[in-house]
């Protein structure tokens, strides 16, 4: 049924399989971008943060007292009528409604959809023991009678054309059905499963909400089978898990007024069925219908008493962290997660179906912070796949050899600076100019999608001395923030960045006990290790008392903001100095526009042609979105927007060398946004960007120049 | 929000999701409107579940005068068999057009679920300008025992090929909403 590889060789066979469905990833494109749209428009006229910052607290309220809420949810709901059962596991619950099954003489079931069923195998251990199951979701249908599962949680047959559904539909009638009548295959379903309906003893439904101060339950649907799956049968089983006990109805409505708007773009599903107790049934016993309700633990909660992974309670199972995953995006559902699919998936899998389907597609995470934006429960996606990374790394008591160095040489500063210095003296007769030499292709294999930088002969620190701002009376005092890529690579943005600074009168130090951010590390799920790093930074900015800390890397600098603190709470605290160095802690853009406040006349104009890539960690990250656009205008240049500018370039540091070939199609897609702007110039915030889409534009030979925003303005400075 | 405002946002809410909504000054409009509808649609049946006394008698005639047949209980001997469910709604949600229905009635739900066409009555100092002004009802409904409520915004639809947006699925392939400005409130 489903099949997760477990393998590194085998998980990379299937993604290569995957990148060749042109159907799908033409579908999921389409998807991708239109759903931005109508996610957009629907919430045009609502206060999005606030419902966010609402469903999260009120989730984050109700986690710990899981069961007091199961325990008033269970008195009201068996005061009408309804039997509570708890399963400790999938097994319990299969074996829980199997029963319930027997013990009313049932043959026939009907369900609606629910991602716990789905969860739990109910289908199989249903048919196993010869009962007649019919899913009556449209998707759900096509997906059962293909034996697959859902390759997205609201759109389960997301990856299927409609040729492939008329196949499948010219089979279940027995007469040839147009595929091109998306209706009337539709209508197929409508007339193929309303006998079933009309027959079934039993209907099963999951559910949204499970209202603990009444005892009703609360199920989102379009299609109107969930309706008929609680009503035409004599019994109903609803299949839910824990975490969806909420406190009462205004908990509820919370969570209903954000759901269907970010799941798919709409104000409110078609019908949304709100059920308590043993309703009026004609054909139950005494007229009343029975209901049974199987809440269902298999670890939610342990999970709920976790502290790094407890947030992963509060999804609400809107599945928009799928739709805007820019890998979910090109391999699809079935390659991108397991039973769960996109981002929480790869969260939940290890908690409810075990390390080894978890092992390899967690390692499939850009951290481009697509997901995390959009969660409408505010969970921290992309921090807990790399956490869920290094518990499956833990557990299996080996980390790759890459890691092991990784993280060995990255712990100590001096070996790991002496390490690139060596490389850049080395690296002498494989360079090309600033790129590494062309290899022949046998040895380049997958990575020829773009040129690799050279390590640069003298490094940001090397020359700091000499580069660093002479000023007197500063009106500013601030640090650089330098990061690997900068320090390493491309001093050149340093420098201009010193320029810069030197004309506006700010005194900038680079305190030569900086690090890497650790944010590689923390991508190799080294939480140690990025913990370690972290503190050494902290340590080395702390003295300065500087008035802002600048960084030209929207990587390092989301990194240090956001999981600087996380990394480094102790005792449910973050101390003092980590916070002080996340507050002060700003990126080159903001920095110059809001602060510095450049202005237009300061800048001549060139009038090249320009277009912006905004760094994922700087847009989503670092909620930077303005400031970039603000500086251009300044700038006075030729500015034209690249279509989908705020999607990951696919570089994403070591993601990049683990799977080229979704890199390789993102950086593709990239640059063919770029090319159809007619730009001559690239501009971004970020050195890891830099490094990928200058290796892309000179592997496909474009004639576009990557500048980093700091090196533009200094080219524009009068 | 004035009330005029409210019932303007229902009907765009409504309109929005392929829902037609239409005015009526009395229940005998109303009657002819679900009439008419289902005659022109070639609809034979109607189910009209809850609705009893004079009006039940006014719709009888009027559904003898098109050939429809006014179905009588138990609609599980009609199930297969419901053109139009013609019901009265408990609220109305504006912003999103949603219509609430106390489906408590297994009669009521029978109708709304199975027909092809779904008209509804509703009083229009029912509607509610959004979702949180319903949580008192909502509330209060299920504090007493067993009950079912539905919130119907539109038609049925789905969009589960290739993301094609589809009308009547499992549910009324058509939602009628008569706004009905009756000075009884419109109870049933």
């Amino acid at each position: 049924m489903i099949h997760t590889p477990e393998t590194d060789k085998a998980f990379k066979k299937q993604i290569k399989e995957s990148l060749d469905k042109d159907f799908m990833r033409k579908t999921l494109n389409t998807f991708s971008v239109a759903y931005r749209q109508s996610r957009a428009n629907a919430f045009a006229e609502l206060d999005l943060d606030g419902l966010r910052n609402d469903v999260a607290c009120m989730k984050d309220e109700g986690i710990p007292h899981l069961s007091e809420l199961f325990d008033a949810f269970k008195k009201n709901a068996e005061a009408a009528g309804t039997v509570i059962h708890v399963a400790r596991d999938a097994d319990e619950a299969n074996r829980i409604i199997a029963e319930i099954a027997k013990e009313n003489n049932v043959k026939s079931i009907v369900k609606s959809k629910s991602m716990t069923a789905e969860e739990t195998f109910l289908n199989d251990h249903l048919e196993k023991d010869g009962y007649e199951v019919v899913e009556t979701d449209l998707g759900e249908w096509i997906i059962q009678m293909r034996h697959e599962g859902p390759s997205h949680m609201v759109m389960p047959a997301i990856h299927l054309s409609r040729y492939q559904v008329g196949e499948l539909f010219s089979g279940v009638t027995a007469r040839k059905q147009d595929p091109e009548d998306i209706e009337g295959l539709v209508k197929v379903a409508r007339k193929e499963l309303r006998p079933k309906f009309i027959n079934a003893d039993m209907g099963v439904s999951g559910g949204n909400f499970a209202i603990a101060d009444t005892g009703a339950i609360g199920l989102v649907t379009n299609e109107g089978n969930a309706r008929l799956t609680t009503t035409l049968p004599r019994v109903h089983v609803a299949l839910m898990g824990f975490d969806k006990l909420v406190p009462d109805m205004a908990a509820a409505m919370k969570i209903l007024k954000i759901l269907p708007r970010n799941a798919t773009g709409q104000a409110l599903t078609s019908y949304v069925t709100w059920i308590k107790g043993t309703n009026e049934c004609a054909t139950g016993p005494s007229g009343r219908k029975v209901q049974h309700i199987v809440f269902l633990d298999n670890g939610r909660l342990e999970l709920a008493k976790d502290p790094i992974f407890a947030e992963a309670l509060r999804c609400i199972r809107c599945g928009a962290c799928a739709n805007v995953c820019p890998i979910y995006r090109m391999v699809g559902g079935h390659t991108f997660g397991h039973v769960y699919i996109g981002a929480i998936g790869l969260i939940l899998t290890p908690f409810f179906h075990g390390k080894e389907k978890a092992r390899e597609i967690v390692k499939c995470c850009l951290n481009c912070q697509s997901c995390k934006s959009v969660c409408p429960s505010k969970i921290d996606l992309p921090y807990l796949i790399k956490n869920v990374y290094a518990k499956v790394q833990d557990e299996d008591g080996k980390k790759p050899f890459k890691t092991r160095m990784t993280s060995m040489l990255l712990k100590n500063r001096r070996l790991f600076h002496a390490a690139l210095k060596t490389a850049s003296k080395i690296q002498g007769p494989a360079t090309e100019g600033p790129y590494i030499r062309h290899l022949p292709t046998f040895l380049m294999g997958e990575h020829n999608f773009r040129r690799l930088p050279a390590i640069a002969d003298r490094s940001l620190r090397d020359d700091w001395k000499k580069v660093k701002p002479k000023v007197t009376k500063p009106a500013l005092k601030v640090a650089l923030f330098g990061g690997c890529a900068g320090d390493f690579i491309y001093p050149e943005h340093g420098k201009a960045f010193a320029r810069l600074c030197e004309a506006y009168n700010i005194a900038v130090d680079y305190p030569m006990d900086q690090t890497c951010c650790g944010l590689p590390t923390m991508m190799m799920a080294q939480m140690d290790t990025a913990k370690e790093i972290a503190a050494q930074n902290v340590k080395a900015f702390h003295a300065g008392n500087y008035d802002y800390i600048v960084t030209l890397c929207a990587s390092c600098g989301s990194h240090i903001k956001e999981n600087f603190p996380k990394l480094l709470t102790t005792k449910g605290a973050v101390p003092a100095d980590v916070q002080a160095m996340a507050d002060k802690l700003i990126d080159f853009s903001s920095f110059m526009n809001d602060v510095v406040k450049v202005k237009a006349e300061d800048f001549m104009n060139l009038g090249r042609k320009v277009t912006y890539h905004y760094p994922c960690h700087l847009v989503r990250g670092l909620d930077v979105t303005e400031a970039p656009m603000a500086l251009l205008e300044k700038a006075g240049v030729n500015f034209t927007e690249c279509d989908e500018s705020q999607v990951c370039c696919g570089f994403s540091g070591s993601f990049s060398v683990d799977f080229p070939m979704i890199s390789k199609n993102m950086l593709a897609h990239k640059l063919d946004n770029v090319e159809a702007t007619q730009a001559t110039t690239l501009v971004t915030d970020c050195p890891g960007c830099v490094l990928q889409l200058k290796g892309g534009i000179k592997a496909r030979g474009m004639n576009v120049t990557v500048k980093h925003m700091a090196e533009v303005l200094l080219e524009e400075k009068k | 929000m004035s009330q005029g405002e409210i019932l303007e946002s229902m009907k765009a809410g409504a309109e929005k999701v392929a829902a037609v909504v239409a005015p009526a000054a009395s229940l005998d409009e109303a009657i002819t409107y679900a009439v008419n509808l289902t005659a022109e649609e070639g609809g034979t049946t109607m189910a009209a579940p809850g609705m009893e006394g004079e009006a039940r008698e006014a719709l009888a005639s009027a559904c003898a005068e098109k050939g429809i047949v006014l179905l009588e209980s138990p609609l599980r001997a009609h199930m297969t068999g419901i053109h139009t469910a013609f019901t009265w709604a408990d609220r109305g949600i504006a912003d999103t057009g949603t219509l609430v229905l106390n489906s408590d009635s297994e009669e009521l739900r029978l109708a709304t679920m199975l027909s092809e066409t779904h008209v509804a009555v509703l009083p229009t100092d029912k509607v509610v300008p959004d979702m949180d002004a319903l949580e008192g009802y909502m509330s209060d409904h299920f504090k007493k025992g067993a009950g079912y409520v539905a919130f119907i915004t539109g038609p049925s639809r789905t969009a589960d090929i290739e993301r094609i947006l589809t009308i009547g699925v499992h549910g009324p392939e058509r939602l009628h909403i008569l706004l009905a400005d009756l000075a009884d409130g419109g109870d049933k």
